[in-house]
């Protein structure tokens, strides 16, 4: 029962992975801006979950709608205050800046939160149950549905709401959009705040499952990425199935090739799958 | 173009440069290798993303190739440091060959994420070698004479300005910065476009190599973490963007400028000088997002207008 | 077909065909093109048109059909390598390479371009200089690309695609969008560049432009050439007047 039990890891991590994409995936489809700093938002995420539950007391899942609004207000206000002066800039300025928030955002965590390991650790978190001769972790399960459901709000709100529809078309047609009378200064300063608040509960689950410290940013933002290509940038149910897809690829390679060759083994599949498949629905750089 | 007033000032300023080991403390020089090394760095990576328009996030891989190249033929092979600084940059040149490839076909954001995982499997594959030390790493012959590692490292800053300023003016230059401005339309007017991109990464990849060998005979060991510091991709693009991309002078000013900064506060408290690396990033983009090189030559006519407009212009 | 002068045709195309996803662009096109000649293209828009000038530019690859340059196959050729054997065109959504001055913009034709053009930088300023005096730019040498307003990019993207000194020229609604002035500007441009023994390939809206340019006209409707001739049987041929005139373009 090796390889099922591998799969099903694989798959349950690979939900929280395809969640940490999404935002990056939302806030590069609409602004236009890769995101060097989507991993360090995630962090921010997990320390806000992390307090909440130290020093509140409050459940950790409890705590997710909470950091998912201060991560709002965080993100509405950098895009407001900061990265609107920039949006129309050159694709490498975009990620140059984006680069220098992730080395604020790290060392400023440094210095408030210290280096240290940290877990978010409820009575439950090492609750698992059996199925057909499985073992299902409780946390890990309530992660891949917690990433399943806010893609799904994420796709009703893009599909069906007012807002989806002025973020929609502002990401086709900033002119057109502002003749529509949409103010792409706030409207872009939303969608941010919506990237940020998803990074953030992302980041609260993962740290749940893994350990936080200031550093996991840069790595996370390179999964994010690689998910971010593979799902594309449209629809979320192919980022959160481009997330199960690198979430299973890591849990096998990891059984047959061994962890010393992982790196290998990732930059093999990247590079594989950015040559093969030919550029979504992305704006030329 | 050059004209005659840079050439003479670029000449003024080698030979103040190269005369700071007369009188420069054991502090200055050592300062002065990482400084002159750094610049090379930004300069060699300048050809890619600032002439051509590719942003390598990867550049570390060729430092270290460049470093495990000289390391190999030195201590195993015995051979001199001049054959080894050869076989660093042979090895680095081919892998930028093999590597440009099929990853140069990738524009933007995707090319910049797929050299980022080159830094990392290589790093990877040379701690699984036996003759690479594995991941202990290579200790190599001990020569502790700065003055001369620092001339060589100016030398090597030097040569490497001269042919970046050489592809400035030249055809191929030109080739290159039309691929950055339109590619299809370069292809078009006969610009080979893939020759070109895998020329200019193949060049970059030598001087980054010889950079990384010198470095590695000064310090005397390598293991792979030092060598494949993915850390290094981020400074340099950073001291060529900030000085400007795409221009001859800009990444070497740049980085000297940004070196300094870094080893005034790297002093004081490592956290600090990190957090306000950043903050100098954002502010730089925010307010010159051309580059150290555009404000010098636009600023002083139109003063502190030259900002607002660069925030009206990208922002929204 | 009235190449007299040359026996083999500068461009000739045998079946070209274009599908996208099981929807057939190119249809089993054949034309050719002499020295000397100006050949229009028309047909009412999503008629392959475009499609057609990519494939011979080398920007699409075709699904089916041949491409012979001067008797050699170049079907698969790469883009450069057209343009070193002189195969010169302009884009319907122009390309000027934005941050430079239109100086730049025409050298690098020239230091490119046919044979791989001209090796020295000197010369190649120097040709460049003179092909955008022909195109009526010389005031502007110094201006940036993006700089340029419409019916000047127009000049630009002409002088471009003049400076790689080609002999064949792709010409994809460079009229569009100019005023009437304007638009007999460029025809007496395209005249002369035919009188230094240029074959052009013309897209065009503007009907009457190409009834006093072209010397042969070909119809696309479908993707399919329904009609081929001189411009006055053409242009009043009623399968041509039902597809393409009789529908009035906004």
């Amino acid at each position: 029962m090796v390889l099922p039990q591998i799969l099903l890891n694989g798959v349950l991590l690979g939900g929280l992975y395809g969640l940490m994409a999404l935002g990056m995936a939302l806030v590069w489809g609409v602004l236009n801006i890769v995101n060097l700093s989507h991993g360090a938002l995630i962090m921010l995420g997990g320390y806000a979950v992390y307090f909440l539950f130290t020093v509140t007391g409050l459940d950790p899942f409890a705590a997710l709608p909470v950091a998912m609004a201060a991560m709002f207000a965080f993100g509405y206000l950098l895009q407001r205050r900061l990265l609107n002066l920039v949006v129309r800039s050159a694709l490498l300025n975009t990620l140059l800046i984006t680069f220098g928030l992730d080395v604020v955002l790290t060392y400023l965590a440094q210095l408030a939160f210290t280096a240290d390991f940290r877990t978010i650790n409820p009575t439950y978190s090492g609750a698992n149950f059996a199925v057909a001769g499985l073992t299902v972790p409780v946390v890990r399960l309530a992660a891949f549905g917690i990433a399943i459901a806010l893609a799904a709000t994420l796709w009703f709100v893009l599909a069906r709401s007012p807002l989806g529809r002025a973020i929609r078309a502002t990401s086709q047609n900033l002119t057109a959009a502002r003749l529509y009378g949409v103010d792409p200064g706030s409207l872009y300063a939303v969608t941010f705040g919506i990237g940020a608040a998803l990074a953030g509960a992302a980041g609260g689950l993962y740290g749940m499952v893994s350990n936080l410290t200031p550093y996991i940013g840069a790595e996370l933002t390179a999964k994010s990425f690689v998910i971010a290509i593979i799902g594309g940038l449209s629809n979320p149910f192919n980022v959160i199935l481009g997330g199960v897809f690198v979430g299973v690829a890591e849990s096998l390679a990891a059984l047959y090739l061994g962890p010393t060759f992982t790196n290998v083994v990732g930059f093999g599949l990247l590079v594989g799958i950015l040559v093969v498949r030919p550029s979504p629905s992305i704006r030329a750089a | 173009m050059m004209n005659k007033k840079t050439s003479i000032a670029a000449a003024i300023a080698v030979a103040l440069l190269a005369s700071v080991p007369l009188f420069g403390s054991d502090v200055v020089v050592q300062f002065g290798i990482d400084a002159l090394s750094m610049a090379t760095l930004a300069q060699a990576w300048n050809l890619m993303g600032g002439f051509t328009g590719y942003p390598s996030f990867g550049n570390s891989v060729f430092y270290g190739l460049g470093a495990y190249g000289t390391a190999i033929a030195m201590t195993k092979f015995g051979m001199p440091f001049g054959v080894g600084l050869a076989a660093g940059v042979a090895a680095a040149t081919s892998c930028a060959a093999l590597v440009g490839l099929p990853i140069l076909r990738l524009r933007g954001p995707y090319f910049a994420i797929a050299t980022l995982g080159v830094n990392g499997a290589m790093a990877e594959i040379v701690s699984n070698l036996r003759i690479a030390g594995a991941d202990v790493g290579l200790v190599l012959p001990l020569t502790r004479n700065d003055a001369s590692f620092y001339e060589l490292s100016l030398a090597l800053l030097v040569f490497c300005t001269g042919c970046v300023a050489w592809a400035a003016t030249s055809r191929f230059g030109m080739g290159l910065v039309a691929i950055r401005e339109d590619e299809a339309a370069a292809s078009t007017m006969g610009v080979n476009a893939t020759l070109y991109k895998v020329a200019a990464f193949v060049l970059a990849a030598a001087f980054t190599a010889v950079a990384g060998g010198i470095h590695a005979y000064w310090s005397t060991f390598i293991d792979p973490a030092s060598a494949f510091d993915s850390t290094l991709n981020v400074r340099m693009v950073i001291m060529c963007v900030f000085g400007g991309p795409g221009t001859v002078f800009g990444p070497v000013v740049g980085s000297f400028i940004l070196s300094a900064i870094y080893e005034v506060l790297a002093a004081q408290i490592s956290t600090a000088a990190a957090l306000l690396f950043g903050v100098v990033i954002v502010v730089a983009v925010i307010f010159m997002p051309k580059g150290l090189a555009d404000l010098v030559q636009q600023a002083p006519g139109v003063g502190w207008r030259y900002f607002v407009r660069n925030i009206r212009e990208n922002g929204i | 077909m009235s190449a007299t002068a040359h026996p083999v045709p500068v461009v000739q195309a045998l079946g070209l065909t274009k599908r996208f996803q099981g929807l057939v662009s190119v249809d089993g096109v054949s034309f050719s093109i002499a020295a000397n000649e100006i050949l229009g293209l028309i047909g009412p828009n999503g008629a392959g048109k475009t499609t057609l000038v990519n494939m011979i530019g080398g920007t699409i690859a075709p699904s089916a059909g041949e491409l012979l340059f001067e008797g050699k196959p170049i079907t698969d050729a790469p883009v450069h390598r057209r343009a070193h054997a002189g195969i010169g065109r302009t884009f319907q959504v122009m390309k000027p390479f934005p941050g430079m001055t239109a100086l730049e913009n025409v050298t690098v034709g020239a230091l490119f371009g046919r044979d791989g053009g001209l090796k020295d930088m000197g010369k190649a300023r120097e040709a460049a200089r003179g092909w955008l005096e022909f195109t009526g730019l010389g005031r502007r040498i110094d201006t940036r690309a993006d700089e340029l307003g419409g019916p000047d990019r127009k000049r630009l993207e002409f002088a471009k695609a003049l400076a790689l000194r080609p002999k064949l020229l792709l010409l994809d609604e460079v009229m569009a969008g100019l005023n009437p002035v304007e638009v007999d500007e460029v025809i007496e441009l395209i005249k002369a560049v035919r009188g230094r023994g240029v074959a052009l390939l013309v897209i065009e809206h503007v009907v009457k432009a190409i009834r006093r340019l072209s010397d042969r006209v070909m119809v696309l409707h479908h993707g399919q050439k329904i009609a081929e001739g001189d411009p006055a049987s053409v242009l009043s041929d009623p399968r041509v007047v039902e597809a393409y005139l009789g529908k009035k373009r906004t």
